[in-house]
């Protein structure tokens, strides 16, 4: 039993599971190994002179595995000694009931000796697959007993039976010596060859489950991470939404004059803190959505859409936005380019990137929005006539919180989300998501999504 | 209306909130009702009649998801329109807020005019 102690108790169920099943496999295996007995008896294939023993083996083995039966009925828990224990009994019992069948019915030349080796083999390979030395020994203990029974035979101690029933004491002598060589010979090969493969089988099952236990834990255990970093996530954004509001909603009773009158420069001041608060609260929707797309737990609703509709929606949105600063935008969409996105986050894509546009374009600057399609992919762009980018902040401008080091316009804070949240959105879309620009030109962003629906 | 003030009941747990809540309805003509827990403030819509509830989720001893399915699946109280006014943002939970019949779903930080504009809509809607 000390190789069972290497595993750990999850793996001691599955083993008894793993028994449990067998026997159960075994149980009716028998009964079809007595169905096959009382066919041959009632075909006439076994003659009158041992009937009567083929009949008392077979009434033993059916009778043996209804207690067995009745025994896995009644005790369903076991431990793993028990269980192990149980196996070899049973094992043994078959393989002496079967093996006096043979020697009953006719040694090599009776119809159970095929059985008997289907047995072994089964044994083998299913049974006794954490154990298959003991399937080793069975094997050589059975080969022994069989020979013993041969010889016994022989010198007289038990009664001879079979096709050798009519031979001379000496060709009885080299029938039995070449019987009982061939066998040994036969089980001891087939007992090695089924030694040897059901060991490698049981180490690659070992070896198998317990990668498998160590993945499945690993898996819980990420599970578990990601949820306690989704509630306190969740959590934290709503204990600093709640006193958010909270401030928010007395600095715009005291500026809408409710609690008594303002002058106009307290009113300005009250103006410029609501306008910030609603900055905070939306840096913490950003980052409360960054923290779902980066863990891939933003629920996507993916449905069959024009990438063009949700561009122009986007300018619709920011319209005024870009009015005030005299912005003009222009959308280049030539036919309809359909998408399997969700239309709400692809929507957000380009309400940032328009957004960052309008911030970093001189005004009256022109912003450029358009949607193509090659033969796979989809392909839309936001440019405009505005600074540009150095390329060396090319890669960086997608990392949360960064902003260009050469920009200081005061008036255009963003919290250095926008573009991370972008690029998370695309690549749960499996699209790609760049930038191309020339310093003092103008930038464009440009991204791809696969494409679908499109007639060839 | 014009008679009679509309009766607002404030379910909400943070004090300051309904304060603010209550400063902002009161001097936009309203009658203003609070309760600061979920079982108080069942036993107030029950009992005080009110034409709105403005409930917050996150309440102690009941959740404002289960007050309000009380108060929805009671023929007596079901036609009481409900706003729910909580910092939860999730879809889920938004989706959640339906299922249990909230008329409407408003996050915090909520803009106040936004928050009377809708109550008025509910309001002026016929019963």
């Amino acid at each position: 039993m000390a190789i069972v102690s290497n595993y750990s108790q999850d793996e001691h169920q599955l083993i008894i599971q793993d028994l449990k099943n067998k026997f159960s496999w075994a149980l009716w295996s028998r009964y079809i190994i007595a169905a096959f007995a009382i066919v041959l008896i009632y075909l006439g294939l076994i003659s009158d002179a041992y009937m009567q023993y083929s009949l008392g083996l077979v009434t033993f083995l059916i009778t043996y595995n209804i207690i067995a039966h009745i025994i896995s009925l009644v005790k369903t828990k076991y431990s793993l000694w028990q269980i192990t224990t149980l196996a070899i009994i049973f094992q043994v019992f078959d393989i002496i009931s079967i093996t006096v069948l043979i020697y009953i019915t006719g040694w090599l030349d009776s119809p159970f000796w095929y059985l008997y080796l289907v047995l072994i083999v089964f044994s083998g390979f299913g049974m006794f697959s954490y154990y298959s030395f003991t399937v080793f020994l069975i094997a050589i203990c059975s080969a022994v007993f069989y020979t013993g029974l041969l010889f016994s035979a022989y010198i007289g101690i038990f009664p001879l039976y079979g096709p050798s029933f009519n031979l001379t004491p000496n060709e009885l002598l080299i029938s039995i010596n070449n019987k009982a060589v061939f066998t040994l010979a036969s089980f001891f090969i087939f007992a090695s060859t089924i030694y040897y493969f059901s060991k490698l089988l049981a180490e690659h099952r070992a070896e198998l489950s317990r990668k498998n236990y160590e993945l499945l834990k690993t898996m819980e255990e990420m599970k578990d991470i990601d949820r306690m970093k989704d509630e306190f996530v969740s959590t934290a954004s709503h204990e600093l939404r709640t006193p958010l509001s909270v401030a928010r909603e007395n600095m715009s009773l005291i500026k809408d004059g409710v609690i008594g009158d303002v002058n106009e420069q307290q009113k300005k001041l009250l103006s410029t803190s609501l306008t910030n608060v609603d900055r905070l609260s939306g840096i913490l929707n950003n980052l409360l959505d960054l923290s779902k797309i980066e863990s891939r737990s933003l629920d996507l609703f993916p449905q069959i859409n024009d990438l063009g509709e949700m561009a122009k929606k986007a300018i619709e949105l920011l319209q005024e936005k870009a009015d005030h600063k005299k912005i003009k935008f222009e959308l280049y969409c030539p036919q309809p380019v359909n998408t399997l996105v969700d239309p709400d986050q692809i929507l957000r894509v380009f309400i940032n990137l328009i957004d960052n546009a309008i911030k970093y374009t001189e005004k009256n600057g022109k912003i450029t929005i358009g949607v193509e399609s090659t033969d796979n992919k989809a392909i839309a762009y936001v440019s405009d006539n505005g600074k540009g980018i150095p390329k060396k902040d090319f890669s960086r401008i997608f990392v949360r919180f960064s902003r260009l080091s050469d920009f200081d316009e005061p008036a255009e804070k963003g919290s250095g989300l926008g573009l991370s949240i972008c690029r998370g959105i695309v690549e749960m879309h499996h699209g790609k998501i760049w930038v191309e620009s020339e310093f003092g030109k103008g930038s464009k962003f440009i991204f791809t999504l696969p494409k679908v629906g499109e007639k060839k | 209306m014009s008679e009679k003030k509309p009766h607002i009941l404030v379910i909400e747990d943070d004090p300051d909130m309904v304060e603010a809540i209550k400063i902002r309805f009161e001097a936009n003509n309203f009658d203003v009702s609070v309760a600061l827990d979920g079982i108080e403030g069942l036993s107030k819509a029950r009992t005080k009649n009110p034409d709105l509830i403005i409930l917050d989720i996150m309440l102690p001893k009941l959740d404002g998801f289960k007050l309000c399915r009380m108060l929805k699946y009671d023929e007596k109280y079901k036609s009481i329109p409900i706003i729910m006014l909580t910092a939860k943002i999730q879809k889920s939970d938004v989706s959640r807020g339906k299922e249990v019949g909230a008329d409407a779903y408003i996050t915090k930080p909520f803009k106040s005019e936004e928050l009377i504009e809708k109550v008025k809509e509910f309001l002026a809607k016929p019963a």
